[in-house]
């Protein structure tokens, strides 16, 4: 039965060996040189990264090691076992939903169930409040990141089109667009050629041609769910077995609960549980790499005599400004059968709404993307988002091929009171559940309002009738934000902390504003920067 | 009048033999036959059977045995439900009492359980839950109704549209691993897929269009 993972599979992994017991690790009772928490889209790169350093390293992973090809299903109910199930208490005036619409739990996290849309943020995005006046600037700049762009692009063989018209990069791309495009794809590129608004093929992390012994994509639709020919990248194929190729030693089915912290105030290494029973990892750095939810929560839950507020929180900033991207989903009824369930589901977008532009009366701005959906995901948003139930529910379903969407990716501006803090509810190792709170600012919601709008409009300039829209929330970010300032940040531009030199945090957390396009490239650029450092300063010797 | 199948030749399972063993599996599950319930008890069932029926408007009841079994057990499994409102009750608790608070209501209101009031005034409870609007019963300060509403919402929707036969109907071509889908573009279908067909030519699969409901 579905809810049930029938996965079995080994708990301790590197080179040449593969347990199913933690009896025979590999440091064991040793230090490490570096212990990552949270084996997804960043863990996967800094534990491939470190240990081609050189660096020993070992990941801890709090869900399983995946095998695609008996673990993964063409379905979508099976497919939520790949995400963070656990109950998170969401409260605010918007509260998010979490599960399949968020992070990843096993190997590979997010990046397993990710739709593969590869943009790299604009330039202005890490400026917002030097250009725009509100937020706060990045402490990085998007030439600090450039090379990490084309590093990981060349890493993986991102396909995407010759000339892609926004921001600074604009291609062309390691490997071809994907072509044909997907009839929803199509409908959309006429809708904004109609209008006069440029659209393009997407940049996709999934192959338009073979690479590493991996087969181009079949257009089976199922990104989301898990891709099981491996045309779609995730750290699970990719980075991971290179990374235990190189030494790098990963447990997994085991939920770190506290970072240890020793007598001078440094961190010492993590505890964690495995099968009800608790283990330590001692490591000269920690990385924390477990998403926007889990990472603060640890920091917060890890807090002791000589950090009485948790990890790395002098600044009272742990779990402070987090921003998911409004995701809202437009859907039009056309009078052809568009099938939203063909092909990879992002083939085309928009970024000509991007960047600030006083006449909108809001800042800042957002991606459209035509978007294709199976469908349960579909009844979902059409039940519980747009509030359709019963007869109508039904209606709207047997018509499904005829149904048309665009989701927006829209940049939200963070605000302090949206956060992750510790409830008084326990979870079962324990542990606080965390407590999210959510509101949208005034010109989030009209950002939303003016995407929907154009959305709308596109799908009229194809024939299609506008529906209905279901109100969604993608990509959660923040909570440990970076910057210069130890007072107004949790960590600097290399994702250390401003209070503890050997404890860094990486991932989704760090982000300082949220951007306006899908952020997973900028992750993975972001955590292979990190690595640089890290291995840097470990081939010095020192981490202070 | 609710529309009925555009594609009433098209039977997903048809395609079986070309999905990966992995999903044959998974999705074969669902037609039964299923294992006795572990968490629901007593008339829970047949009151969440109806109201499941009436969530997705449909009722046939080989498919909701699924959604029933579906429901079951992931109640009875407590794996984690994503994310709820910090003061609501855990969904097995909220599925449990909002049941006799449904069973409550309707007894304020008709002075009969829920299953014996007629459809439409079943109807009318689930639309006032929906809205949180219900009359008012003690119940409701410990269950809030649409929470209650939503989360019979989910569940039911989860398991009613993973079933193949819901599937066939809304011409959805289903698990396409190993052979993928090549003819993607507008307008094109790969041989396998549903073909739709004209107005007249629609079967009916739904059997209680005509009571007004
Ligand atoms: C349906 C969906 C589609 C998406 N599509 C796109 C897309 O097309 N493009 C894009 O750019 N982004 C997309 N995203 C977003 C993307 O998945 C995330 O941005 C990204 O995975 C976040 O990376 P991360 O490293 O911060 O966290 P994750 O990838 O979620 O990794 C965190 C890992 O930490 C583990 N963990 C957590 N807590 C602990 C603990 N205490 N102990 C041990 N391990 C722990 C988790 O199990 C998980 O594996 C999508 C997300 C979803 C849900
Ligand atoms: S559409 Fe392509 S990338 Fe997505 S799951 Fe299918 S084969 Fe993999």
């Amino acid at each position: 039965m579905e809810y049930k993972t029938s996965v079995k599979h080994n708990y301790d992994h590197y080179k040449g060996h593969r347990y199913d017991n933690l009896d025979h690790r590999k440091y064991g009772d040793k230090e490490a040189d570096v212990c990552i928490i949270g084996v997804g889209a960043a863990g996967g790169v800094l534990l491939y990264e470190l240990a081609n350093a050189g660096l020993d390293v070992v990941g801890i992973e709090a869900g399983p090691f995946w095998d695609p090809q008996t673990d993964f299903a063409s379905d979508e109910l099976h497919a939520y076992s790949l995400n963070w199930q656990d109950t998170r208490l969401s409260t605010g005036n918007d509260p998010l939903k979490f599960g399949p619409n968020n992070s990843g739990r096993g190997v590979g996290g997010g990046t397993t169930h990710f739709t593969g849309v590869f943009y790299r943020f604009h330039e202005s995005d890490f400026r917002v409040k030097s250009t725009d006046g509100v937020a706060e600037d990045w402490p990085i700049s998007y030439q600090d990141l450039a090379p990490y762009y084309d590093k990981i692009e060349n890493d993986i063989k991102v396909s995407g089109p010759k000339h892609f018209p926004w921001g600074a990069f604009n291609g062309p791309y390691p490997y071809p667009e994907r072509e044909p495009i997907s009839a929803m794809a199509q409908v959309f590129r006429e809708g904004c050629e109609n209008l006069g608004i440029r659209s393009s093929t997407t940049p996709l992390a999934i192959l338009s041609a073979p690479f590493d012994g991996r087969p181009p994509c079949t257009n089976r639709g199922f990104c989301n769910e898990g891709c099981l020919p491996n045309a779609k990248f995730s750290t699970l194929i990719q980075h991971v077995p290179k990374a235990i190729d190189k030494g790098a030693e990963v447990i997994t089915d085991s939920m770190v609960t506290r970072i240890m912290v020793d007598k001078s105030g440094k961190v010492s290494g993590v505890e964690f549980s495995h099968k009800g029973e608790y283990y330590q990892q001692k490591a000269k750095i920690v990385i924390v790499a477990a998403f926007a939810v889990e990472t603060p929560r640890l920091l917060l839950n890890s807090a002791c005599p000589q950090f009485p507020d948790g990890l790395a929180n002098s600044s009272g900033l742990v779990g402070k400004y987090i921003m998911p991207h409004s995701g809202h989903d437009v859907y039009a009824k056309f009078d052809e059968e568009i099938r939203l369930y063909k092909g990879t589901p992002v083939m085309a977008c928009t970024q000509d709404f991007y960047e600030s532009d006083a006449k909108r009366g809001f800042v800042r701005g957002y991606t459209l993307n035509a978007h294709g959906n199976r469908p349960l995901a579909m009844a979902k948003v059409t039940a519980l988002d747009a509030g359709y139930w019963g007869k109508d529910l039904r209606e709207i379903m047997l018509n499904f091929n005829f149904y048309g969407m665009i989701t927006l990716v829209g940049e939200v501006l963070p605000h302090i009171e949206n956060k992750v803090i510790l409830s008084d509810q326990k979870d079962e190792y324990g542990m606080p559940r965390p407590e999210i709170h959510f509101t949208y600012g005034e010109n989030d919601n009209n950002l939303i309002e003016h995407g929907v709008e154009k959305a709308n409009q596109i799908l009229k300039a194809r024939k299609g009738k506008p529906a209905f829209v279901a109100a969604d929330t993608g990509h959660l970010l923040g909570g440990c934000r970076m910057g210069d300032d130890p007072e107004k940040s949790v960590v600097n531009s290399f994702c250390q902390s401003h209070d503890i030199p050997n404890l860094f945090i990486c991932g989704a957390s760090v982000f300082t504003t949220s951007g306006g396009a899908n952020p997973t490239e900028t992750i993975l650029a972001i955590a292979a920067r990190t690595g640089d450092y890290i291995a840097d300063i470990a081939r010095k010797g020192s981490v202070e | 009048m609710v529309q009925n199948t555009y594609y009433p030749d098209f039977d997903v399972l048809n395609s079986i033999k070309e999905w990966d063993p992995t999903t044959a599996d998974v999705v074969l599950k669902r037609l039964g036959p299923f294992p006795p319930l572990k968490f629901l008890r007593g008339e829970e069932e047949m009151r969440l059977r109806v109201i499941a029926k009436h969530l997705v408007y449909d009722t046939r009841d080989d498919i909701f045995n699924w959604v029933i079994h579906f429901i079951d057990n992931r109640l009875n499994e407590g794996i984690g439900e994503y994310q709820r409102e910090p003061d609501a009750p855990s969904e097995d608790i909220l599925v449990r009492e909002g049941l006799i608070a449904i069973d409550n209501l309707s007894y304020k209101i008709h002075q009969k359980d829920f299953l014996n009031i007629g459809i439409k005034d079943q109807f009318k409870i689930l639309s006032d839950l929906q809205v949180g609007k219900a009359a008012s019963i003690p119940d409701w300060s410990k269950i809030p109704q649409k929470q209650l509403f939503d989360k019979l919402l989910i569940l039911t929707v989860s398991g009613y549209y993973s079933h193949p036969t819901v599937w066939s109907e809304m011409g959805y071509g289903g698990p396409a691993y190993p052979r993928g889908y090549y003819r993607i573009e507008f307008g094109l279908t790969d041989p396998w897929e549903a073909v739709r067909r004209n107005e007249g030519d629609k079967k009916k699969i739904d059997k209680e269009d005509s009571d007004g409901v």
